[in-house]
């Protein structure tokens, strides 16, 4: 059974405010991994991608490739907020 | 016991880290064109430049938190004029030298970031600061690996992992057999130490950079002999 949008940011979104370190920040599916505003600097990105990596293999059922030519587009990247990550990892289960 | 992974490990200053590291106890997983051959250690065949064929043959280390160090030895020269280099020569150089180092990093920097810590080591030449004519082509390709081994150096820097390259002059392997005495001779002229240096000197400076010592030490390039 495909594993739901909701659960795949909550995943998400728990991953950021450990990396974080901080349970109280205000972490959402509008909260940017890129960009100015980004929630995590360049380091923490690779070790979310990481997780993130094992999250799609274990729980999505398929191998993710984070590479891409617009990853770090603040326009265009699925990296671009949480809920556009999650969004793009559940169109991947889906494929 | 720690996994090192080699390119270039069927022949010359490659395959004598290996040796090394293989004697003194490191499990190794030679790199090469062809994984036949006499090797007391495992080999996996791949070309280097080629993304694929690296993903298939190291693509279960990802997550295998034994390995703690990547050293790209594989390469290949050309003694030529710029103007009078084959095309297609040019870029199989550009691609086994650079491109190839960038995909081997690639593809096991996942597993150092999840050990939490590591060592890559990357290749380059004494022709890059003495700037030998009849090897542009060549020296294009490590310059590139080390402005690469800088900037790398500094995104896994957080993880732990020290990225470094090792700059030798001529030494007695088959990448520079076909070169007369004289340009050798030349070349070691240049060198601050002028001695040709020998596979061992090498080795020394690959075992100070595994080494737990060495963990103040990255993105340098570490000329052997001297420039």
């Amino acid at each position: 059974m495909p594993v739901g949008k909701e659960e795949v940011e909550k995943f998400i979104v728990d991953e950021v405010s450990m990396l974080i370190g901080d349970a109280s920040s205000q972490i959402s599916t509008a909260t940017p991994l890129i960009g100015a505003n980004r929630a995590v600097d360049s380091a923490d990105l690779v070790v979310l991608l990481l997780a993130v990596e094992d999250y799609a293999r274990d729980n999505l059922g398929f191998q993710w490739d984070w590479t891409s030519d617009s990853a770090m587009s603040e326009a265009r990247s699925v990296l671009r907020s949480i809920g556009s990550l999650a969004e793009h990892l559940v169109n991947q289960q889906a494929r | 016991m720690d996994t090192v992974i080699v390119t270039g490990a069927s022949r010359g200053l490659g395959n004598h880290v290996a040796m090394s590291l293989h004697e003194r106890g490191y499990r190794v997983i030679g790199v090469s064109r062809s994984s036949k051959g006499d090797t007391p250690f495992e080999v996996r065949a791949a070309d280097v430049a080629d993304a694929a064929s690296m993903s298939k043959a190291l693509g279960d280390l990802k997550r295998d938190k034994s390995v703690y160090a990547l050293i790209n030895a594989a390469g290949i020269a050309s003694m030529n004029l710029v103007i009078t280099t084959p095309p297609e020569t040019v870029t199989k150089i550009i691609n086994t030298n650079l491109i190839g180092t960038i995909l081997a990093c690639q593809l096991v920097a996942p597993a150092l970031i999840r050990r939490g810590g590591g060592r890559i080591i990357n290749f380059s030449t004494l022709g890059v600061p003495l700037a030998i004519k009849g090897e542009a082509i060549y020296i294009a390709s490590k310059a590139g690996v080390e402005a690469f081994s800088r900037t790398f150096a500094r995104e896994m820097s957080p993880h732990g992992v020290t990225v470094n390259t090792i700059a030798p002059g001529p030494i007695d392997t088959a990448l520079i057999e076909k070169v007369p005495r004289d340009k050798i001779d030349a070349v070691v002229s240049r060198q601050i130490i002028e001695r040709q240096a020998e596979p061992s000197d090498v080795w020394n400076i690959v075992s100070l950079l595994l080494s737990p010592e060495s963990s103040m030490i990255s993105g340098e390039t570490i000329h052997v002999g001297g420039a």
